[in-house]
């Protein structure tokens, strides 16, 4: 009795083209079980799904709401990619590119075996900030949501309005570089929808130019404005692929470190704590800004954060799996300014 | 109606090292405020939610019986941030108490039975509050045989050596110690409690067991309980959780619909196996 | 006729006359979501509303409040209890469905030996005024609960929107004190009570969500270890959404915070969640709830099965918060369905919920 959603999208071609591989791939046994995203119940969302049987690749959909980075399914493994005699199953990820590197960075850092995994490269053009139309349309319903070339079409029970799909999508999708994931180019089979060769990724950081931009005072007082709302729920951190200790810092009581409470101290200590974190380990898929209950757009300290990793560093993270992340890695080159004396 | 997060304060009278690594000790407390004292009035079994104000709050067990009067007592085990502090304190230190919260054994019921007592390392020291109370000369006769079965790993953690010298002194009480391992200076029964369980054979004939201990002493114990046709019903545990509130608010502690703070901490073996496996 | 009108326009007349006994919330739009927040003058009250992101029971459980405070000299404590419990607050807008919740977290602070204290004062000295739904969401199934999108029982007075003005209906002793007060109200005409029958009847009858939760009950009492929960629980990623969005939820922790330069600290709650995997976690490191599937299984157990047993009706007032809130679109209508499948396939028949 639950009304399903579509949403139509001119994927269509991506949406068959990805079915037909998950069928082939679950024919010849070249895995166990696909996770991918189907339709939601209500129209700005979609669901994972886990398929086993080709007969359901038809329920697996590709549009503009496949928000969850699906990289956060296999750690830890969700119990249906465990078998109690086979161990770990050989697993397909439908995989837009920053679910890609997520799985890639995950990968980097020991957590998962790319053996086992198999990456249905797709190319996303984004995905519809789901918070800012809900806050736009305001006090109202929305009941029908589609995304026509660039036009996204929001219907409710008395109004239909119309937003430009490149200014509302996620922030981060705005100046994305890295729509596949980089093994694809590899596996060019894998590939659904007409692949790109790309080896020289460079992410601009276009998102952050107006943060950037500001006076240090601004930028304080943009961080705490935004920040002032979290209700302290960890969503944020749940839904991200990378945090995955089994003792979150927030949470450690022999000693206490940090304040629990909805004190803004308390608030902006643990977000910019979590944010040096992910220095160097973001993977720009922004599941932490669409889960927040509050609708705070979190990315932006880290995708600063990513871009001084990107400076000093040369490292950006998600593309290369033999390749050690900064922060748990050091070359002789690194600068040392404030340590070693100048020779 | 007093705010039941308010805790009352107390000062600590003295406190005694219950074990060889010193990580036991016994806090005698005294409350600072005499009605309050007269006002806790409380039963075996029954814990409360003791803390260092400014530390934390945890619950625990009282060890004293309501027949030894004028002060409380608590065995603690340093084991977290909370019960460490408690170990850092000193006599004259001010410790909060709310309570007495829980259950308790049920004294009523188990008058006129036999009461086999089994219980392992420190999860004693309600235990001791059960037998000092039915022991005490104005409740003897309300109680039939008692039977003491305490394990622990080796004599080094026996806990409360005072008194059970002088209930092995009694003929009301039969006192059995077992430790894991021969030592050389012990004399007694050597091996694990289940072991000594089988050997005793308590008879399940009117009477009730009560189980505290690790949670694989409980189950083993209770294993050979069963062989001797005890019934669930017979059994009597007292099961240990999280708990931050005490009084059934905070929502940590619910094994099904029931609170083990309020509901509990004592549930016969046949109410546990209805809940579910969530302990 | 005991009705009375307000207009719209005369809300500010309203406010400043009330704000002078009661500290007044209402629903304020804070970073693009509705919340209620205590208002310092007329004009950040939203009118329009749909409902907001945090339910109100926020107001009289926050995130985070103190228990007491206290101070150290030498080894002596002093406690300070908290002073401000009695003072008089009024909550305006109220949707019903939030102030059913009113009634569960009454009763549920208040169950057993033990009173909280804190809270209870607090909604003593609290009054609720509430006001109709004449717009539920696709999400909205308060009408499974017992509920209605008009119903006035849990509040103090209820306003019905009819537009440019409410219809105004004391419903509590404290409600008909409050409405004597605001002499300045106009009477209502027979013409604005039915049109709040009918903007009523309108609203019940454009529920799409409905549930037979008797029957969920007695399902999930004889369904504890089916193997539904491994795929009602699979896609859940503990993000805890729906446990902060609940009007229902009230599990909380306790933490001492010590100023030990100072000598002083206090104790607070802050709330806590059945959906983190440290919530029952004990110091000797055993967790009683160590899995993803049993701590999702345990929150709607605790809603549907365990509360009912202790309370005879479900733990939930039917907002749908949950289900907008849960970005996996792990929904409970989604949920509810699965686990009615089991007594289908054991009935052999399809049961419409």
């Amino acid at each position: 009795m639950v009304i399903i959603v579509g949403l139509e999208t001119e994927n269509k071609d991506i949406e068959n083209n990805m079915q037909e591989i998950a069928k082939g791939l679950l024919k010849e046994k070249k895995v166990d079980v696909i996770i991918g995203y189907k339709k939601g119940t209500l129209p700005l969302l979609s669901q994972p799904i886990i398929i086993d049987k080709e007969e359901d690749v038809d329920k697996l959909l590709w549009n503009n709401l496949c928000y969850v980075n699906l990289a956060k399914y296999l750690v830890p493994r969700v119990p249906r990619f465990v078998d109690s005699e086979k161990g770990n199953l050989k697993v397909g990820v439908v995989a837009k590119g920053c679910v890609g590197r997520g799985l890639i960075h995950l990968a980097s850092e020991n957590k998962i075996n790319l053996d086992e995994i198999t990456i249905i490269g797709i190319p996303c053009n984004g995905v519809v900030n789901r918070q800012r139309v809900e806050m736009e349309i305001g006090e109202k319903e929305i009941l029908e949501v589609s995304v026509l070339g660039n036009n996204v079409i929001v219907k409710g029970k008395d109004f239909e309005k119309e937003f430009p799909f490149d200014e509302y999508m996620n922030e981060l999708c705005k100046g994305c570089k890295i729509r596949k994931p980089s093994l694809v180019s590899k596996f060019p089979d894998l590939c659904v929808g007409e692949c790109e060769e790309y080896s020289n990724i460079v992410d601009e950081f276009d998102d952050i130019a107006e943060f950037e931009s500001k006076t240090p005072e601004e930028k304080w007082e943009y961080i705490t404005e935004a920040l002032s709302v979290c209700t302290r729920c960890y969503a944020c951190r749940e839904a991200c692929p990378m945090c995955y200790c089994n003792l979150c810092f927030v949470d450690q009581n022999k000693p206490v470190w940090f304040g629990k409470t909805t004190d803004l101290p308390d608030i902006i200590v643990y977000h910019l704590i979590r944010a040096m974190h992910m220095a160097g380990r973001c993977v720009a898929c922004g599941a932490c800004s669409l889960v927040c209950p509050m609708g705070i757009d979190l990315n932006f300290i880290n995708r600063k954060l990513e871009k001084i990793v990107k400076e000093r560093f040369d490292f950006t993270s998600g593309l290369d799996p033999d390749t050690l992340p900064p922060m748990v890695d050091f070359k002789m080159e690194d600068a040392e300014e404030f340590m070693l004396e100048e020779d | 109606m007093p705010n039941p997060y308010i805790p009352m304060l107390t000062k600590v009278k003295s406190m005694v090292s219950e074990n060889e690594v010193n990580d036991i000790k016994t806090f005698e407390l005294e409350f600072i405020k005499e009605e309050e004292y007269k006002n806790f009035n409380y039963i075996p079994g029954q814990y409360a939610e003791i803390s260092i104000i400014g530390k934390g709050e945890c619950p625990i067990g009282i060890a004293s019986s309501p027949t030894e009067e004028g002060t409380i007592k608590f065995t603690i085990k340093k084991m977290g941030t909370v019960t460490s502090s408690f170990h850092n304190s000193d006599v004259g230190d001010t410790i909060g108490v709310r309570g007495p919260l829980g259950n308790g054994w049920p004294m009523e019921e188990l008058k006129g039975k036999n009461i086999v007592v089994i219980g392992g390392g420190f999860a004693f020291s309600t235990l001791r509050s059960l037998i000092l109370y039915v022991l005490d000369e104005k409740h003897r006769k309300d109680y039939g045989r008692v039977t003491v079965i305490y394990g622990n790993r080796n004599s080094g953690e026996v806990l409360y050596r005072d008194v059970l010298e002088e209930w092995e002194k009694r003929d009301d009480i039969d006192v059995v110690l077992t430790i894991d391992r021969e030592e050389d200076d012990w004399t007694r029964k050597v091996g694990f409690v289940a072991a000594i369980v089988k050997e005793v054979a308590p008879s399940s004939d009117n009477a009730v067991a009560v189980v505290c201990g690790p949670p694989i002493m409980i189950t083993t114990a209770q294993n050979e309980l069963e062989k001797l046709n005890w019934k669930a019903e017979q059994i009597l545990n007292s099961l240990e959780m999280r708990m931050k509130c005490g009084i059934g608010k905070c929502g940590r502690c619910n094994i099904g619909e029931k609170y083990v703070c309020i509901d509990g901490p004592v549930f016969s073996l046949a109410e546990l196996k209805q809940m579910p496996k969530e302990h | 006729m005991d009705e009375k009108i307000l207009l719209k326009d005369n809300i500010g007349k309203l406010y400043s006359e009330l704000e002078k006994e009661y500290k007044f919330y209402a629903p304020t739009k804070v970073k693009g979501n509705i919340a209620f927040s205590r208002i310092s003058n007329v004009e950040e009250i939203e009118l329009e509303f749909l409902n907001s992101k945090v339910p109100p029971k926020d107001v009289l459980f926050p995130q985070k409040e103190t228990i007491f405070e206290y101070k150290y000299e030498g080894k002596d404590v002093i406690i300070e209890e908290r002073k401000d419990l009695e003072d008089k607050l009024l909550i305006f807008g109220v949707r019903p469905c939030d102030a059913y919740s009113f009634k569960l977290l009454e009763d549920f602070f208040a169950f057993g030996d033990f009173q909280d204290e804190v809270f209870l004062k607090k909604r003593e000295s609290s009054t609720i005024i509430g006001i109709g739904c004449n717009n539920p969401r696709q999400s909205c199934f308060c009408t499974s609960v017992g509920g209605h999108p008009f119903q006035k029982e849990s509040t103090d007075v209820f306003l019905s929107d009819l537009g440019d003005k409410y219809l105004v209906e004391a419903v509590s002793e404290k409600g008909k004190n409050l409405v004597k007060k605001l002499s300045w109200l106009s009477d209502a005409k027979k013409a604005d009570i039915d049109k709040s029958k009918e903007l009523a009847k309108q609203a019940e009858d454009s529920f799409t969500t409905k549930f037979n939760f008797d029957l969920v009950t007695k399902v999930l009492d004889e369904n504890f270890e089916h193997p539904v929960w491994q795929e009602i629980s699979e896609s859940c990623i503990g993000c805890s959404s729906c446990t902060f969005l609940c009007p229902t939820c009230t599990c909380f922790d306790v933490i001492d915070e010590n100023d030990e330069y100072n000598n002083r600290g206090r104790r607070i709650r802050i709330w806590d969640t059945c959906q983190s995997c440290l919530y029952t976690l004990e110091t000797s490191g055993h967790n009683p709830r160590p899995e993803k599937i049993q701590r999702c299984r345990n929150r709607i157990m605790h809603k549907f099965s365990y509360y009912p047993s202790n309370y005879d009706c479900v733990g939930c007032v039917g907002c749908g918060r949950c289900i907008s809130a849960c970005p996996v679109n792990n929904e409970l209508r989604l949920i509810i369905d699965k686990i009615l499948e089991i007594e289908e396939k054991e009935k052999g028949e399809k049961i419409s919920a």
